[in-house]
């Protein structure tokens, strides 16, 4: 075990784990911040993604060994209220059913985002393929998508 | 036919009859007047009402929510009654115990199919007593006052006190038994497009799911399973296991037969979930596999292929008499239709605490059927029913895996051999290679018809691997035929029969969302599409024209089958497909209707462009649906939004294979669900209805299928084989 610094939703928290353990864990299960979701373990699905400086990785494949000196952003850090504009528009929008990978959907597009202000067909049907949901809500994220770009670009 | 509790048909009638009036009856202590001297605070009239001092109101739903919508819907429904602002109202899980056997069930599209009338009567009783409340505090008769908002007006006075001001004073009167429900056509919260109440909590990370919950103290584990079912552990190397910092103990325990097949497992317990998963790693297991260890579905489907054109174990539905027709080869078609087992793979994997203290037990976690998960570990585990307390949670998907209760009783069996609470987590592996899967299901249909192209006869030959040969035994005698491959066959035909043959096979079957009606539609909408192809008439007409002036007829249970209903949706999908239109080059159109037993129909249009011989774009899916009265119109897209697009994973993607009875696919890199990138556009229509609410969780997935691969055969190229990617199909 080891003591491990980490920047999160910007505030310091100090934990003690091991440093292979996976930043997904070090969130849940350390710092009861458990809204980052567990649904694979091996990045093939996207539940757990999270920003780190602003870009989407998937928490589950990220040690927290390797997780100090970054930014490191949750669902519970996007906004304080729910305004962030990804979450304004998956509100507006009402996408979520079961709502179990919805983190991870808008934490992609917050860090798609924060890379490209106006993001191509392609870069989002690229991002946004790589998170699963299994109760079919694509319909809704491909609306709340385009509104939520919208709404970054006033 | 032989039925236990267990048979999902059963099931289905049970939970039909548990949510009937009893419910109301029943108070239990702190409903309606406060115990002893205790002050009063709230009026809680029955289960599923709580109205506090400020007026705040709660609405307790009984069924589980898994993104279905039910804790939207069915608080509207009290809402609608008992006249307050839907916005202001609260959702809560009721808790388990607080309502008779069978009302915590889901599944079978039910819940608000089996809700509607006693959740009506719920609201319009808390509403009564309020209005019985003020009208006795003014010294007025209450038939002069109105409920609205959450308070109380008497009419000739204009006098008003709103329900927060009215608690206490409900609270003392007696519940009335018989009330007065509103005309539907006065709804005003019913039939309106509501949110889903956790909605804020799900897109600010605050929703709690089993997977988020904690008990102090408790113990991680994970579990390495039997590769095989039925396999036992011959014994176990524990010792690098122990060494990992954080791994506490490694347990043993024994699979279970009937009907949940818990395999046999090898526990890792850590004071972290990491530790555990290290630890799993390195554990050395020697199973004993037993005899039943070579079963393929290579093998399987070679053998469903062969049993095909053999005579049928079981008929199952007959009319006229298909023997007597006679019909040369050219007026006579046949087809086969395969399609594979399926997992469940909801994104929340299973997980599981549960916390064994001599012979009392508390469980924490999501769960379908969770009296029968209680009678289960009971039985099983040799825990007294009434010792065992229930803690239901919030489920990040469920799609019919969390009616089978195999992850709670191994989460049990592990407690029992610990002195702390225990969290089970599945992985992502554990979750494809140990599912209850949906049945491999094969084919074969005939239909011949006379000189003039009227269809005389129609056979269907239904194979699969049964669910009740898992729940019930091997033998069982059985089918599995509802979706047209039933007495519910909506096509006028003379001579129809049905009829099923069971094959067994070494992996356990469950029930995955749209269950027998998914299999079954997909062969009986395909083939009657073969028949209109051969006939060269147009498919869409073709089936309308054998469901013209076709009346309403009994079919299994009380179901009965509406063929005029399913001819509207139909048209409805083709009209808003533009089924009529001039079509763009190189575009072509399927679809395919059904009706699904619970009281809905549904079907699909899809338009596709022709890419080349087997390569194709999706260009749109449309969806029509007549479920009668809807509650939540939200809700109900979604549902059908997620319906479609569950079936579209089905039709392109979704397979489990089997090699030595061992499931081949171990995560989402080669069980392939379907993606954003997938999903076309996709639109919903409804039709207007004054039927009784029909149940929509389910009735959005079988039609899919059967409407993509008669738009691929109207482009040239039909397949038969689920998923269509087997038959060398490509999309982008």
């Amino acid at each position: 075990m080891a003591i491990f610094t980490l920047n999160i939703n910007g505030t310091q928290h100090s934990v003690d784990a091991e440093p292979d353990m996976p930043l997904l864990w070090v969130l849940r299960d350390l710092l009861n911040l458990t809204g980052t979701k567990f649904g694979c373990g091996v990045a093939s699905c996207g539940a757990c993604t999270v920003l780190a400086d602003g870009q989407a990785v998937r928490s589950c494949v990220w040690q927290v060994q390797n997780a100090e000196g970054s930014q490191i952003t949750t669902i519970e850090g996007l906004s304080p209220d729910g305004s962030h504009p990804v979450q304004k528009a998956w509100e507006a929008i009402g996408v979520p059913q079961c709502g179990y990978c919805q983190a991870g959907q808008m934490m992609t597009l917050a860090g798609l985002l924060n890379q490209y202000k106006k993001p191509t067909e392609t870069q989002i049907s690229n991002a946004m393929s790589a998170v699963l949901c299994r109760c079919g809500t694509y319909h809704r994220i491909r609306q709340a998508v385009q509104m939520a770009v919208e709404e970054t670009n006033k | 036919m032989k039925k236990t509790a267990i048979d999902r048909r059963h099931f289905i009638k049970i939970s039909a009859l548990g949510s009937g009036s009893l419910v109301l009856g029943l108070v239990l202590p702190g409903f309606g007047r406060d115990a002893g001297n205790m002050p009063c605070d709230h009026f809680q009239p029955n289960a599923f009402i709580r109205i506090d001092k400020t007026g705040q109101v709660t609405i307790f739903v009984a069924r589980q929510e898994m993104g279905q919508g039910v804790n939207t819907s069915l608080p509207m429904i009290v809402a609608e009654e008992l006249e307050v602002d839907f916005q202001t109202v609260r959702q809560e899980i009721a808790p388990f115990g607080s309502l008779p056997e069978g009302a915590h069930d889901t599944g079978g599209s039910q819940s608000v199919t089996g809700s509607y009338a006693e959740l009506r009567k719920a609201g319009a009783v808390a509403k009564t007593m309020l209005i019985a409340a003020a009208a006795k505090k003014w010294g007025v008769d209450p038939n002069l006052c109105k409920a609205e908002n959450g308070v109380v007006t008497h009419v000739t006075t204009g006098n008003s006190i709103s329900y927060g001001d009215l608690v206490c004073d409900a609270a003392e009167l007696p519940v009335p038994t018989e009330v007065t429900l509103k005309n539907v056509k006065d709804f005003k919260i019913v039939g309106k497009g509501q949110r889903k109440k956790n909605l804020k909590d799900i897109i600010t990370g605050q929703a709690k799911y089993g997977m988020d919950l904690k008990v102090p103290g408790m113990l991680y584990a994970v579990v390495e399973r039997s590769p095989v079912l039925g396999g036992t552990v011959e014994n176990i190397d524990a010792e690098e296991v122990l060494a990992v910092p954080g791994v506490v103990r490694v347990v043993s325990y024994n699979g279970t037969g009937k009907p949940m097949h818990a395999r046999a497992g090898v526990a890792v317990l850590a004071t972290n979930i990491w530790a555990a998963i290290k630890g799993r790693r390195l554990l050395r297991i020697k199973w004993n596999e037993g005899e039943k260890n070579k079963d393929s579905t290579a093998e399987l489907f070679r053998t469903f292929a062969d049993l095909a054109k053999k005579p049928p174990q079981k008929t199952v539905h007959t009319a006229g008499d298909v023997d007597a027709v006679s019909a040369g080869k050219a007026n006579t078609l046949n087809a086969e239709y395969a399609a594979p087992f399926l997992a469940h793979a909801m994104m929340e994997p299973l997980n599981f605490i549960a916390e064994v203290k001599n012979d009392q037990c508390e469980l924490w976690g999501g769960l379908q059927l969770p009296h029968w998960t209680v009678d289960t570990i009971s039985k099983e585990c040799g825990i007294p029913k009434n010792n065992i307390r229930v803690n239901l949670a919030l489920m990040g998907g469920a799609f019919g895996r969390r009616l089978m209760c195999d992850f709670a009783l191994e989460t049990v069996k592990i407690a029992q051999q610990v002195d702390k609470p225990v969290k089970v987590i599945w992985d992502r592996t554990d979750d494809i290679r140990f599912d209850n899967y949906r049945p491999a299901n094969y084919h074969r249909l005939e239909a011949k018809w006379d000189a003039k192209g009227i269809l005389q006869s129609w056979e269907h030959h239904v194979l699969s691997t049964p669910i009740s040969w898992m729940t019930d035994g091997p033998g069982t005698d059985t089918a599995e035929n509802l979706g047209g491959a039933e007495k519910d066959f909506w096509y006028a035909v003379p001579n129809v029969k049905t009829a099923y043959t069971p094959v067994d096979f070494n992996l356990h079957r469950g029930w995955l969302r749209g269950v027998e009606p998914v299999q079954n539609v997909f062969a009986v909408e395909c083939f009657i599409d073969e028949v209109a192809q051969k006939l060269k008439k147009d498919p869409l007409q073709y089936r309308l024209g054998l469901l013209e002036g076709r009346e309403s007829f009994k079919a299994y249970w009380d179901k009965i089958v509406e063929p005029q209903r399913l001819a509207g949706v139909l048209k409805l999908a083709a009209e808003k497909i533009g089924w009529d239109q001039p079509r763009k080059k190189n575009h072509f159109m399927g679809i395919a209707g059904h009706m699904f037993f619970c009281d809905s129909y549904a079907a699909h249009a899809i338009e596709i462009e022709r890419l080349g011989p087997k390569k194709f774009r999706l260009v749109r899916i449309i969806a029509a649906i007549d479920c009668g009265l809807v509650i939540n119109p939200d809700g109900l897209m979604n549902q059908m939004e997620g319906g479609t697009v569950f079936g579209l994973g089905q039709a392109l993607k979704n397979e489990i294979t089997v090699e030595n009875s061992r499931v081949v696919q171990d995560g989402f890199f080669n069980y392939e669900l379907a993606r954003f990138s997938d999903v076309p556009d996709i639109e919903i229509h409804t039709v207007k209805s004054d039927a009784p609410p029909g149940g929509v969780g389910e009735v959005g997935v079988a039609t899919v299928s059967p409407a993509l691969c008669n738009a691929l055969a109207a482009a040239g190229n039909r397949p038969r084989t689920l998923p269509i990617k087997n038959e060398g199909f490509t999309w982008e």
